[in-house]
């Protein structure tokens, strides 16, 4: 039978006609519209096939919720892993057993099951045992405590109080990457490797530079970069790159912006530098207490409109008190590891 | 080695589910054949395709006929667990899609039989699933006459028989054809997709010829 003679029940049954209706493309549309210039009387029974057709749908449209839609992912990869460990157990211990797994963030993960899908294919069978014995290295710091780490690569990353840096012994022929929780500055050195750091979210690219990342107590990100380039994606997939001087936030609920920043804000603290910049109380008990480990107490009548700015390089928690006290006509007194800060006016 | 070639560049050893979309940009305009021959070959890129496009789907589809959908995402993970782990030796697959409609069809009722295997007699899909939505265009439904016809379909299709409303829905809702359809519900030979289709509609036929007043 022709296209022109075709009925209704025809036309609803033809895969041809369907595939215009249900999934046009450039070729079924010229086609169609073609035979239709041609067929004009056909034009409203093939207006009522293609209304028939498009008003069949399932009537449960449930959505696949993001997470699960990740989650699926990890872990059909994540089985794989378990399978390597089972495989080489007795050759290699160490790496897959120090592995935290579930305190790495998603991002990290997917990478790291590819990763060692990958390597595990490098080492295949026959060369089993060479597979190196890499370990994972976990800097912590204290409150009051920065330290500054050199990453196997010869990158140097300072570390802030508070905050945890996790890394492999050795890098991949590939891929260099730290998985961060609180604040660093990254000076990275320029290879051809990528460098990648997972945050609790977000995953940051680099091109050897100097950049600060800090995953704050709210929930958000920053990314300051200094020097060169990086580019930041979040969990769901969207990705921002970064000059020189400008800093992303990265709020938990997904939204994030760009922005300038101050070097001295953001960045003194890796050179011991701690910065007061109209701090109010609250602020400066914060951060008293962040960098030197302490418990800071107010007492007496305080205005509320005070606010006090300073900058103090590599100082003693006692000359920064000094220093506070002498323009306010406030006193301090320290007792181990608590400071009572009185205004006796 | 042999299987895996690595990634062109070092860099997309990092294939993350949720960065764009290198896999896309590579199997977008690729056969299915093509890219089922290229994840059997161990491509990571061409999972990460299959992955993006087909799970969603998938997921949507096991939900016409399974109401638990944790299960649903456990089978789809299963499935995905053990085409991974048979790389190297996958059967030639012309439409993705269609062969893992099948096989998702398949473990869930796999599944829900085991669950019910204590004091049950064996799970049957019930006759609730591959439920059809019928509805016009929004223009069209305030017209009175119209929305009795509509009334009219919408009777004769839940008359259908499941396995018929899960035909109908693969043809114009997924947009199948009669080949994908037999691959999707295990029928040996296409005549039989064809077959149900038709019985199916023509119960409809009388209804479609009916003509809309507004045409007279």
């Amino acid at each position: 039978m022709k296209y022109r003679d075709y009925d209704i029940e025809h036309f609803i049954t033809d895969e041809f006609f369907i595939q215009w209706v249900v999934n046009p493309n450039e070729n079924n549309t010229h086609f169609w519209e073609k035979w239709l210039e041609q067929h004009p009387e056909k034009r409203l029974v093939v207006n009522d096939a293609a209304n028939f057709i498009r008003s069949i749908n399932y009537s449960i449209r449930p959505e696949l919720p993001d997470k699960i839609y990740v989650d699926i992912y990890e872990n059909i990869l994540k089985s794989e892993q378990r399978n390597i460990i089972r495989q080489t157990e007795n050759v290699s211990r160490g790496f897959f057993y120090l592995f935290p797994i579930r305190s790495i963030a998603a991002t990290l993960l997917l990478i790291f099951c590819l990763w060692i899908q990958f390597e595990s294919i490098n080492y295949q069978r026959p060369v089993q045992q060479e597979m190196p014995l890499i370990t994972m290295v976990k800097k912590s710091n204290p409150i009051g405590r920065k330290s500054v780490i050199e990453l196997p690569d010869g990158s140097k990353i300072h570390l802030n109080s508070e905050s945890e840096l996790e890394f492999p012994s050795v890098f991949s022929d590939t891929l260099r990457w730290v998985s961060l929780k609180g604040e660093a500055f990254f000076e990275v050195k320029k290879e051809a490797r990528p460098f990648y750091v997972a945050s609790e979210s977000n995953g940051i690219h680099v091109l050897g530079t100097t950049f600060n990342v800090n995953q704050s107590d709210n929930g958000s990100l920053y990314v300051a970069l200094v020097t060169g380039k990086v580019r930041v994606e979040s969990e769901l997939g969207k990705q921002v790159e970064l000059e020189p001087k400008e800093m992303l936030v990265l709020q938990k609920n997904g939204s994030f912006y760009k922005t300038g920043f101050d070097p001295m804000d953001i960045l003194a603290w890796k050179d011991k530098i701690l910065v007061f910049k109209s701090s109010d109380l609250v602020e400066v008990k914060s951060k008293l207490e962040k960098w030197y480990g302490i418990k800071v107490e107010y007492s007496g009548n305080f205005d509320k409109n005070w606010t006090y700015s300073g900058t103090y390089e590599d100082e003693i928690l006692e000359n920064v008190l000094k220093g506070i006290c002498l323009t306010s006509g406030m006193e301090f007194t320290i007792e181990e590891d608590k400071v009572t800060i009185n205004n006796p006016k | 080695m042999i299987n895996n070639p690595k990634p062109p560049r070092p860099e997309n050893n990092v294939i993350s589910l949720l960065s764009h979309s290198e896999s896309i940009k590579i199997f977008e305009n690729k056969s299915d054949e093509e890219i089922w021959k290229a994840f059997d070959k161990g491509d990571e890129f061409a999972f990460n395709y299959i992955y993006r496009i087909y799970v969603v789907k998938m997921f949507q589809y096991g939900c016409q006929f399974a109401k638990d959908h944790s299960l649903i995402q456990d089978c789809i993970q299963n499935i995905f667990i053990d085409l991974r782990r048979k790389r190297g030796g996958l059967s030639t697959v012309v439409s993705i899609k269609a062969y893992l409609f099948k096989i998702l069809y398949r473990e869930i009722i796999r599944k829900q039989n085991k669950n019910k295997i204590v004091g049950q007699q064996s799970f049957e899909i019930s006759e609730e699933g591959f439920s059809i939505e019928y509805s016009h265009e929004t223009k069209l439904i305030n017209d009175e006459s119209m929305e009795r016809k509509r009334e009219l379909v919408m009777m004769a299709l839940e008359k259908l028989s499941q396995r018929q409303r899960q035909a109908i829905l693969l043809m114009y809702e997924e947009g199948m054809s009669y080949k994908e359809i037999s691959v999707a519900m295990e029928f040996s030979e296409v005549k039989s997709a064809r077959k149900v289709i038709y019985r199916a509609l023509a119960s409809l036929k009388d209804l479609l010829h009916e003509k809309a007043p507004y045409l007279k």
